[in-house]
């Protein structure tokens, strides 16, 4: 805690040192990066201990008092690992899912939200607070009745559970930050196309989607952390191995049973392959993101 | 359900428009069919994912129910067991408000001033942004995995670390008394997901606003209580609500670093009802009674967003009072 | 509303490229002609390689063996949703009491009568007898069949006992040493607790305390595990009791709450001296190659020899396609497989017992005489007492001893508040029936 802690001081230091940009410049430019070096260090540390992990040899993760570096760097962990999960295969599946209900989700929450912020019909609010209030309800509640519907129409052990609620506005958030976005853009846009006989299919795919890119590729990369990070719905639902995302293959490494020593270095090895997709996404979106999340406090009701 | 979160939301001057109405009202005959098109599918996702399962579960709960026979209806006797006989019940609800109490004003709380440290123009800070808000793009599993060799109070990093300094060491997660703090220390190492929303918040207030603050000699206090605060303040209750829903339903960190231990320590509600609904290895689940415990749930989430929510208006910044 | 439809139908539209793609990478097992027989396990990557191999060798024109891949992490949750989803393998690896509540849901093939006329050696008789009696449900009912025998006892760091000039355990050790073997042992070199012992503080924990009241010609905790009658802590039962709170209290004996998850590193590290365990640690012991000089005892006495009765089997479900090809297979597995897979990785003895010369070889060339010494020694153990109860309501026992257990060991409740919490227990007795 203690470490953590220590963040706010300085932060509430580095408030007042913004004011005063023009006297104690120096001093105060030193400060924020000593107290920046300190946030990544915490930020970035557990990882770093994560690749050393991943390149000790099996037993030496046990070392006490344990060593940052490797005595003898065991590289082949990286190839040895991945192999030991079928990587490629499982890499493609969560390609597969993440992908379409990315597709899905964003697609659905942003129809929802362009109808709600920009369409007059009756029950708009009524839908809005069930979409909004459906935020609020545990994931839970839903798990056991669906699975039991999800048996019952023979999805069990196919990749629909795990794709078609993203079809169906399956994440309120989005839906709510949709809206929000869409509240934003001046209505005499619409009147324009209206004017050049758009439709609303086309007002909404040509005019609407190019101006709201800050709203979708912030759900797009929500939307792919969710489903490539999702571990306990691909787990219950899917019985073949072939069919597996790389979450559920990662937690085949740990393995409580039969005498066995999860095999730390291999799991740590493949999770760093694991954990670079959804890096790539954020660091190659990054700015987009902040803009697009700007929306959910920033825009008024209507 | 009944908190409003388009009172919630402010408005920044900025963005704040105004001129659309006229084009509302415009072709209202043909938007009506238009619209239902754009929301046909979010409704039957509402009606198949929220409406269903909220009616399925409510029936549930007042049956016993193994999943592999039929449901026998029992009227209120889940409920009669859970608040009299069940002795994992208080300790859960107690977990639970420990873990919300502790979670939620911190990770506002650092989420802010991170975000507030964040927001400045030096080279090199969005290297920053991304290195803070790292922990939430990771996969959960894997971190809470890695967090749980951290804490380790034998070979862990954290208390080798701390060992070499000559600072006192902690049992973290195996003693009562540190354990909830040590699953609070963990979750709020994803404390970037705060911060990244508050950042948002912060860029789009106005700097127009702190320069006339400044011309009238404001102190950096005065700035931050009088401009900054308020006029982030419908972020501030979205991220209240957000993160409290949140923390209700905390699941993953426990369920990985303790699994509920030492004792009920960390045995928040979700952990319950997730182990009698899919319980270990050899014993049969409690569906109904899991079911009973949802609804529970759902209730106490409903009552203390109700609250914020009320509670809010009174310190809300809301510009437009009309409409 | 027409046109609501036609979204719909969109949406459908989307869904169907998602079907076709998630068939697409479907496998395709289940072809006419052969039945395919799948089976399950929860074991390692590297011990399926192993058995996957052994039933490669299984030769019949009309049936085909497949190994299922599962995350054996989340072994519990992937059988929770197959059970729920009734499409449970034909061969599964399951505890006792899963067998014996599945059985009692009427879930599980019975397979009492084929075991008992079986031809040839594949028959009751065959295995080992405590195992065979604790599989039968009340009404003589058999979901599956044990395969591997679960023993247990006191694994010790010769060196660190060498080191502190104590006597190494052996057969006939009593408690009492246990614990002063413990405090001698406990905070030096980097040791923290002298003893580990999962099984005497965690949910099962209760349990393992009959071991010290049976050896002293006491009662169990619970007169049995699959269908008991009621629980009781007799005056034996609260001296073992109260002499574990005493090792707790002065730091000797790892508290509840301990996380027992890396003791086995741990203790090949050096760093456990004593560790309560099963004997498979052996197979990862082998694998691993600790530094230390260890060796595995069997669990201290106070007069008589006891020790904990656990197994683990193969279950099969009542909807399985053929059960005289899924029998077949089932054999093989019992009298082949094993004798292809413990040599590299010796686990546990088999519930078969020709099957279990293979062990004893293996662990002999492995030179872990201790190990086998001790398994022999726990088979023919005079007295056994069950680990858990393998009842419906079991989950419950678990809370009540969180609840009321647990506190009395680390003290913050007095021994003296036993009998309230047998009393509770009893109560879940009389109601579950």
């Amino acid at each position: 805690m203690t470490t953590l802690l220590t963040e706010a001081s300085p932060s509430g230091a580095t408030e007042t040192a913004r004011p005063a940009k023009k006297k104690p410049r120096l001093a105060g430019t030193t400060a924020w990066y000593v107290v920046a070096l300190f946030i990544c260090a915490v930020m970035v540390v557990p990882l770093l201990w994560m690749i050393t992990i991943g390149l000790k040899s099996r037993t030496a993760v046990f070392d006490i008092p344990p060593k940052l570096l490797p005595h003898e760097w065991t590289w082949s962990n990286f190839v040895n690992g991945p192999k030991a999960i079928h990587f490629p295969r499982l890499f493609l599946n969560s390609i597969i899912i993440t992908s379409l209900s990315v597709l899905g989700g964003v697609m659905t929450a942003m129809m929802a939200g362009y109808a709600l912020a920009r369409l007059r019909f009756p029950g708009r609010k009524l839908w809005f607070y069930l979409f909004v209030g459906s935020m609020l309800l545990p994931g839970v509640v839903g798990l056991i009745p669906l699975f039991q519907l999800y048996k019952s129409i023979g999805w069990y052990d196919t990749w629909l559970p795990l794709i078609v609620p993203a079809f169906l506005g399956g994440n309120p958030l989005f839906i709510f930050l949709a809206r929000q976005y869409f509240l934003a853009i001046p209505y005499s846009i619409d009147e324009a196309a209206k004017i050049d006989g758009a439709g609303h299919l086309r007002i909404f795919v040509s005019v609407m989607l190019p101006l709201t890119r800050p709203a979708w590729l912030t759900m797009a990369i929500l939307a792919f952390q969710a489903s490539w990070n999702d571990y306990l719905n691909p787990l219950v639902y899917l019985y073949s191995s072939g069919k597996w995302p790389l979450s559920v293959g990662m937690a085949s490494f740990v393995s409580p049973f039969a005498g066995k020593t999860p095999d730390w270095s291999y799991y740590m090895a493949t999770n760093l392959l694991y954990m670079l997709p959804p890096l790539i996404i954020f660091f190659a979106a990054q700015r987009y993101f902040i803009q697009g999340l700007g929306a959910l406090g920033s825009t008024t009701q209507k | 359900m009944t908190s409003s979160p388009e009172r919630i939301v402010g408005t920044s001057p900025v963005k704040q428009r105004r001129s659309g109405r006229g084009g509302m009202s415009r072709n209202a005959g043909s938007d009506v069919k238009a619209a239902y098109l754009f929301i046909a599918p979010a409704i039957i996702g509402f009606l198949v994912f929220v409406g269903y399962p909220l009616v399925r579960s409510f029936y549930l709960a007042l049956t016993k129910y193994n999943g592999l026979t039929d449901p026998v209806f029992i009227g209120l006797g889940n409920f009669r067991r859970l608040f009299t006989t069940d002795p994992a019940f208080w300790p859960a609800l107690k977990a639970t408000a420990y873990l919300v109490v502790l979670y939620v004003p911190l990770s506002l709380v650092l989420g802010l001033a991170l975000a507030m440290f964040l927001n400045q123009r030096f080279a090199g800070v969005r290297v920053v942004r991304t290195l803070a808000y790292l922990p939430v793009v990771l996969p959960a599993v894997a971190t809470i995995t890695l967090w749980k060799f951290i804490l380790d109070p034998q070979v862990g990093l954290l208390n080798t670390i701390l060992d070499r300094l000559g600072l006192p060491t902690s049992l973290w997660l195996q003693s009562p008394n540190t354990s909830m703090p040590s699953v609070v220390l963990v979750m709020l190492w994803g404390v970037g997901g705060t911060m990244i929303i508050f950042l948002a918040a912060l860029q789009s207030v106005p700097t127009e606003l702190y320069e006339a603050a400044r011309v009238d000699g404001a102190g950096s206090w005065a700035v931050f209580f009088r401009i900054t605060l308020p006029m982030i303040s419908p972020i501030v209750l979205l991220q209240v609500i957000l993160q409290t829903t949140a923390a209700l339903q905390t699941f993953n960190q426990p369920k990985i670093l303790t699994n509920g231990g030492p004792g009920f320590s960390t045995n928040v509600l979700m952990l319950s009802i997730y182990g009698n609904g899919f319980p270990t290895l050899g014993r049969i689940p409690q569906l109904g009674y899991a079911s009973a415990q949802v609804w529970v749930l759902f209730i106490i989430i409903i009552a203390v967003i109700a609250l914020t929510a009320k509670f809010s208006s009174l310190w809300t910044y809301s510009d437009n009072t009309s409409d | 509303m027409k046109r609501t439809m036609g979204v719909a139908a969109l949406a459908c539209a989307g869904l169907l490229v998602a079907t076709a793609c998630s068939s697409g990478s479907d496998s395709g097992g289940s072809s006419s002609g052969p039945v395919t027989v799948t089976v399950m396990t929860w074991e390692s990557a590297e011990t399926n390689v192993a058995i996957k191999k052994a039933l490669a060798d299984f030769k019949d024109d009309n049936v085909k063996v497949q190994l299922l891949d599962t995350p054996s992490g989340q072994y519990g949750d992937k059988l929770a949703s197959l059970t729920q989803a009734k499409k449970l393998p034909d061969l599964f690896w399951c505890g006792n009491d899963t067998e014996q509540q599945y059985t009692s849901q009427g879930l599980l093939v019975d397979w009492a009568d084929k075991i008992k006329n079986g031809d040839g050696d594949f028959k009751s008789d065959n295995f080992v007898p405590s195992a065979m009696e604790n599989w039968k449900t009340a009404d003589g009912q058999m979901g599956g069949l044990p395969s591997l025998m679960n023993t247990y006892g006191v694994w010790y760091n010769a060196d660190a006992f060498t080191a502190a000039g104590l006597t190494l355990p052996k057969a006939g050790w009593t408690w009492d040493e246990m614990y002063a073997d413990a405090a001698k042992l406990a905070n030096k070199n980097g040791v923290k607790y002298g003893l580990v012992a999962d099984n005497l503080t965690s949910g099962d924990g209760p349990f393992t305390m009959s071991m010290y009241s049976v050896s002293a010609g006491g009662a169990p905790f619970t007169d049995n595990v699959n269908h008991p009658t009621k629980a009781e802590a007799d005056d034996k039962y609260q001296e073992g009791v109260t002499k574990l709170v005493a090792a707790i209290k002065n730091g000797s004996v790892a508290p509840p709450g301990y996380d027992a998850a890396n003791v086995q590193s741990l203790f090949a590290a050096g760093k456990v001296p004593m560790t309560f365990g099963g004997q498979w640690l052996a197979a990862g012991f082998q694998t691993d190659k600790p530094k230390i000089k260890y060796g595995f005892a069997p669990f201290p006495q106070v007069q008589t020899p006891t020790t904990l009765y656990d197994s683990v089997g193969i279950c099969t479900p009542q909807y399985t396609k053929d059960q005289d090809a899924t029998f077949k297979v089932l054999q093989y597995i019992n009298t082949k497989v094993w004798d292809a897979v413990l040599p590299a990785s010796p686990v546990a003895p088999p519930a078969y017992t020709p099957a279990q010369t293979s062990y004893f070889d293996a662990l002999t060339k492995a030179q872990q005489p201790t190990v086998a010494d001790t398994v022999k020694a726990d088979l023919s153990a005079e007295k056994t007492v069950g680990v858990r109860f393998t009842t419906q309501w079991a989950q419950q026992v678990g809370d009540l001893t969180t609840a009321n257990y647990q506190p009395i060991l680390s003290g913050k409740k007095p021994v003296s508040d036993l009998p309230a919490y047998i009393d509770k227990i009893n109560g879940l007795i009389k109601q579950g029936g």
